[in-house]
């Protein structure tokens, strides 16, 4: 077990309005490159830090959908102007962010750098032309599922929500209460995109997209970026008042529950992250003041409840039907609003979970702060596997004190 | 749609692989109505899709064979919007896919076809069909072995 348990904080982070973009309700049209310095401007207010702090330093960069560049943490330092001591570039889809939170400790905790900067800023939405595609995010969806009649990611979590319905009795109902409690929390967010509430009725009877999967399962995509800042615990000190520490994190990627061939979909890797997390924290699921769970999909938020040990595998949906998962519940979830209602960034989409839980143990949550919120489990997944779920999978536990 | 007739003929295409040397054997094998898959000469284990080496042992001696294009439906959806995906399977909306659990054991994604959308379960014994979809492409569909209508996919 590495030993990391409070030896790096989050110190700053930023999250820029989210936007679809369309001009005929105002909303501006700008690209990644803008995102990215705005996040960082906001990450280095929230800070108190200037952007020649980070010269010498750690940058974590995702990708994008759009632009897409292979060489892109290149480019993203020259237009910050940062001359960092060393950059890492994610690739992890969802939980890029996750990874570059988790590298970036390693390697403040492993004394290369004492602090680490990292952005995760995309414009899906800003293409300059029809023509313009975005990044191929994998080359097996091109060969292996478009031409047989698969629709992205919306048809991969159809086959697993059916399969949770299928094995557990699993309702929409269920996920419904998932989509109507993040609205609501959206509701107060300033930075949400969707922010008018949501009726079980209007879940309900949303736009069949992928059988189970409706419009309102659905993250939605919006063009924004967000960053945080890392520090090594003596670092955070001198930096804020208001350090966010890292008690502990867990990874699993490939992972299939059962064989290779015929694993049982509805257990994600999360599963096997979240203990190694857990012990490395020294807390249980029930110490959890809240938790943020990467949403790109209702479904997902419900299986990762299980995968978390929050209930048992299959019965995520009497644990939804039962526990208050609001702000004001037993165990508020996405208190932000999440990818389903504050909006997807692109890759920058799971940072929002990151950034949410440091505003959350900052209590600079506003309107919806968790009432002595203390602990925060954040979780990332990324990279939608053939026939499985989700390769990548990271659970972190985030503290006010260590 | 463009007025153009061969912007049409593009836009209303099927969605085409790469079709690469490690992948070419699979995509001739369908041309020949033949499903392949791969199998590791030294653990006998199968899988799909293509792969450079066996993911149960490592071994990189896995050979094309020939499944028996039988297995079940483990899990399913139905298609009610086109998304990122060729205009041309408006046609068909809506339409089931399937995670079909072959016999050999690896799970492969196809469209169900010859049969009604109420008859597309999991558990559903099911086998293969092949379509001719372009000059130079056919696609695995699968059919209910039994309950098999005349709603025909493509």
């Amino acid at each position: 077990m590495v030993l990391m348990k409070g030896r790096v904080a989050i110190v700053g982070y930023g999250e820029t309005p989210y936007t679809r973009p369309r001009a005929e309700r105002g909303q501006p049209r700008l690209t990644a490159e803008e995102y990215a310095s705005w996040a960082m401007e906001l990450a280095l207010s929230s800070a108190g830090l200037s952007k020649s702090d980070f010269d010498g330093q750690g940058l974590g960069v995702t990708g994008t959908i759009y632009p897409h560049a292979e060489i892109w943490s290149a480019e993203v330092a020259q237009n910050l102007g940062i001359t960092p001591k060393m950059i890492i570039r994610a690739d992890q889809g969802g939980a890029a962010a996750a990874s570059l939170l988790i590298q970036g400790a390693l390697a403040i905790n492993a004394g290369l750098v004492d602090m680490f900067l990292c952005i995760a800023a995309d414009a899906p939405l800003s293409m300059p032309t029809a023509s313009a595609s975005g990044a191929r995010t994998w080359r097996y969806e091109n060969d292996y599922m478009l031409p047989f009649g698969m629709m992205g990611p919306n048809s991969i979590f159809a086959f697993i929500m059916k399969r949770h319905m299928h094995q557990y009795g699993t309702k929409r109902e269920h996920t419904g209460k998932i989509a109507i409690t993040q609205r609501y929390h959206a509701s107060m967010n300033p930075v949400a995109y969707l922010k008018a509430p949501m009726t079980m009725d209007e879940y309900l009877s949303s736009r069949v997209i992928a059988d189970p999967i409706h419009l309102l399962d659905c993250c939605i995509p919006v063009n924004g970026g967000l960053a945080f800042i890392l520090a090594s615990k003596e670092k955070a000190k001198q930096i804020t008042d208001k350090p966010v520490y890292l008690l502990g994190f867990g990874e699993c990627h490939n992972y299939t529950h059962g064989s290779k061939n015929r694993p049982d979909i509805t257990y994600l890797g999360i599963v096997k992250a979240a203990p190694e997390a857990y012990k490395m924290a020294g807390i249980e699921p029930k110490d959890a003041s809240f938790v943020e769970i990467y949403d790109d999909y209702t479904i997902a938020v419900l299986m990762q409840l299980e995968d978390l040990g929050f209930c048992k595998k299959g019965e995520g949906g009497k644990f939804v039907e039962q526990t208050d998962i609001s702000i004001h519940g037993q165990l508020p979830v996405n208190t932000h609003g999440g990818q389903l209602s504050a909006g997807q960034a692109g890759i920058g989409g799971g940072c929002s979970h990151i950034v949410e839980a440091a505003r959350q143990l900052r209590e600079e949550a506003g309107q919806r702060q968790v009432k002595d919120a203390k602990i925060g489990v954040v979780t990332a997944i990324g990279g939608l596997a053939y026939g499985v779920n989700l390769v990548h999978n990271a659970v972190m536990v985030f503290g006010k004190e260590v | 749609m463009s007025a153009s007739s061969e912007t049409a003929e593009q836009y209303w295409s099927w969605t085409k692989p790469e079709i690469t040397t490690l992948n070419q054997p699979f995509w001739d094998g369908l041309r020949r109505h033949e499903l392949l898959i791969q199998k590791c000469k030294k653990c006998g284990e199968y899988q799909w899709y293509a792969r450079a080496n066996c993911i149960h042992c490592g071994s990189r001696e896995v050979e094309w064979v020939r499944s028996s294009g039988k297995g079940k439906i483990y899990s399913y959806t139905v298609i009610h919007m086109v998304i990122g995906n060729s205009p041309l399977f408006n046609r068909e909306l809506p339409f089931a896919v399937a995670l079909v659990e072959l016999d050999e054991g690896p799970r492969m994604y196809a469209m169900m076809t010859d049969c009604e959308l109420s008859d597309v379960k999991i558990d559903v014994p099911v086998e293969v069909v092949f379509r001719d979809v372009a000059p130079d492409l056919t696609i695995p569909m699968f059919r209910p072995v039994k309950s098999q209508g005349a709603s025909r996919v493509f």
